[in-house]
């Protein structure tokens, strides 16, 4: 699969900080790309510098096989940018909002018509097309942020934590929509959030953790790096789940125990078969993960 | 071409949508307004028919210098505070982050700047063409002395003030960034624009060291182009009645239609050429701002 985003020993200083430090990472075309940290791990910064709204000290960022050193705006043509708020004009109408954006791209007239139905039909916008942007709910506002990302029909789609806030419905409105864009489009998305069950969903992870990258995988083999596995026993005594002799804690109607990995976990079924009439095996989530190789836990947008 | 068009239509409609923004424009020719009504007019009725009692000048011609003054007051710093207003949006796009929004497209920041620019010129010619047709029906009403060159000519002196008041906004506002800065600026020019430039009360009835700082400052021979053209017709008025010409250059010069630069008076035309080049020097000044500012970006970026 070609290589659509390069980024090679990359760095940035704000004065004496370290935003970003020697970053090196790849991103496969039609990939769903999910780069995490905390707040303030740089990974704003390095969108900002991907988009050319920064500078950087020292690298290279080679976008669609555009140097941003070179020629910025072949670059920009090429990404579709959600951030993190709303950064559309609050008192224009949603189709002022989009005929606007969409003429810097040079998309005007009927092309523009064109798209303005195109995306109402995939977001679902007809409803509120000529309402002022302020007057929309945060979902609403949301769907109308993505709509402005994919005017110019971008190959990269970056999404800078874009359901934070949102209800479960809206969030998986969204994702849907995002699904089909890659199933069609082949699209690629780069995603930052600080939703975990979003990020195990990904191709590829990378974990930002102060500038520089401290894990990075596919979320199975960082599950299987990172976490061990976990075997939830129903229907038994704390005195059975003690003879097991592993870490364990209480969950509702059982006990939860923790194993090195999924072959350990056949070991003491096989052993202990016995007590094992009602379980199940997990793997580790995401956030164990991230806990794991970070130190710090990410909560809906804080850091813990 | 295209995407400056899209810029500026879009400028322009959130400069007149922004209800807060709009009206914050019209605070300073409304205080100007209140204070004519108020005490100013009087003062200026009782100086003109003070200097002129020995003649016999109709109520209807004094009032047409009092309506005289008290346009060339109100566009005077209307030219300036609405385009300060209306570029406010410069600053507001950094604030709310619009900006990187419209930074992630193609348009290159030059077209950006300019669309700032020429946005400013439009709706900033809009309001003061607008509060010209209605200080002419004001002039009609009280006394109407203007000939048709002088109505072409306060029509090219609103447009250079305009031009100089948005090159000088858009200099300013390029370093602006919080809205604690916006509104400290907005402030700032909206009460203090009208005494610079001798629209709140005549420059010739400050100390002579304060007259003599003012005279460096162009905005001062914007006003007096106003002054000049706003009473041109009255001062003729008052000649072909038999008022001496020696009397009529001392109500110039005590309403800032003659402006004395160390001395020397200083012509209509010079204003002109003092204004136009003000506004060339300003415009060059934003363009090297902008263009610095792109330098130094591709740089840092090596």
């Amino acid at each position: 699969m070609k290589k659509i985003i390069e980024i090679s020993h990359l760095n940035k200083t704000f004065g004496d900080v370290e935003a970003i430090k020697d970053l090196s990472f790849c991103v496969k075309e039609g990939e769903l790309f999910a780069f995490l940290g905390v707040n303030g791990a740089g990974k704003s910064t390095t969108i900002n510098i991907m988009c050319g709204r920064l500078n950087k000290n020292s690298g290279t960022v080679i976008i669609d096989d555009h140097n941003i050193d070179i020629n910025i705006n072949d670059v920009k043509k090429e990404l579709g940018v959600v951030f993190q708020n709303c950064l559309l004009d609050q008192a224009l109408s949603v189709k002022d909002n989009l005929e606007n954006r969409a003429a810097l791209y040079n998309i005007n007239g009927k092309e523009f018509s064109k798209r303005l139905n195109e995306l109402s039909n995939l977001l679902d916008f007809g409803d509120f097309v000529n309402r002022p942007i302020n007057k929309l709910s945060g979902g609403q506002r949301r769907k109308i942020d993505i709509a402005r990302a994919l005017l110019h029909k971008p190959k990269i789609l970056i999404l800078d934590e874009p359901t934070t806030g949102l209800d479960p419905q809206t969030r998986k409105t969204l994702w849907n929509v995002i699904a089909t864009l890659r199933k069609e489009e082949n699209m690629t998305v780069f995603l930052t959030t600080h939703y975990m069950e979003e990020a195990s969903e990904a191709n590829y992870v990378v974990i930002l953790d102060d500038g520089q990258i401290v894990a990075e995988g596919t979320p199975i083999d960082l599950k299987n790096k990172y976490t061990g596995d976990f075997i939830m026993l129903y229907g038994i005594t704390e005195a059975d789940v003690a003879i097991l002799g592993m870490p364990y804690e209480k969950i509702l109607g059982g006990y939860c125990v923790a194993v090195a990995n999924t072959k350990a976990a056949t070991e003491l079924i096989v052993k202990h078969s016995e007590i094992f009439n009602d379980y199940e095996i997990t793997k580790g989530k995401m956030d164990d993960v991230f806990l794991a190789v970070t130190g710090k836990k990410l909560m809906g947008g804080a850091e813990k | 071409m295209k995407q400056l068009r899209a810029l500026v239509k879009r400028n322009i409609k959130l400069f007149f949508k922004d209800k807060g923004m709009f009206f914050t424009s019209l605070i300073t020719p409304m205080i100007l307004l209140i204070l004519y009504v108020t005490f100013l007019a009087n003062i200026f009725k009782n100086g003109f028919s003070g200097a002129l009692e020995a003649f016999d000048i109709s109520e209807r011609l004094i009032n047409g210098c009092v309506g005289g003054q008290l346009i060339s007051s109100i566009l005077a710093v209307s030219c300036v505070t609405v385009a300060f207003c209306s570029n406010m949006l410069m600053v507001q796009d950094k604030v709310t982050g619009a900006i990187n929004d419209l930074m992630i497209t193609p348009v290159k920041p030059a077209v950006l700047a300019f669309s700032y620019y020429i946005s400013t010129l439009i709706s900033t010619l809009i309001i003061c063409y607008t509060a010209t047709a209605v200080c002419f029906g004001y002039m009609a009403f009280v006394g109407w002395y203007l000939a048709f060159g002088d109505v072409l000519l306060l029509l090219l002196d609103v447009f250079l003030l305009v031009m100089m008041g948005t090159a000088l906004s858009s200099i300013i506002n390029f370093f602006l960034t919080s809205q604690g800065q916006i509104s400290a600026v907005g402030t700032i020019i909206s009460c203090g624009y009208g005494f610079i430039s001798g629209a709140y009360m005549p420059i010739s009835s400050f100390g002579v060291g304060l007259q003599r700082v003012l005279l460096f400052l162009p905005g001062t021979y914007g006003t007096s182009l106003l002054r000049n053209h706003a009473l041109n017709g009255a001062f003729t008025e008052m000649e072909s009645i038999g008022v001496p010409s020696d009397t009529i250059i001392l109500l110039k010069e005590a309403f800032d239609c003659n402006l004395k630069f160390f001395g020397h008076t200083v012509s209509v035309p010079i204003m002109y050429i003092i204004l136009i080049v003000t506004v060339i020097v300003l415009v060059s000044i934003y363009i090297l701002l902008n263009v610095f500012k792109g330098k130094k970006r591709m740089t840092s970026s090596k």
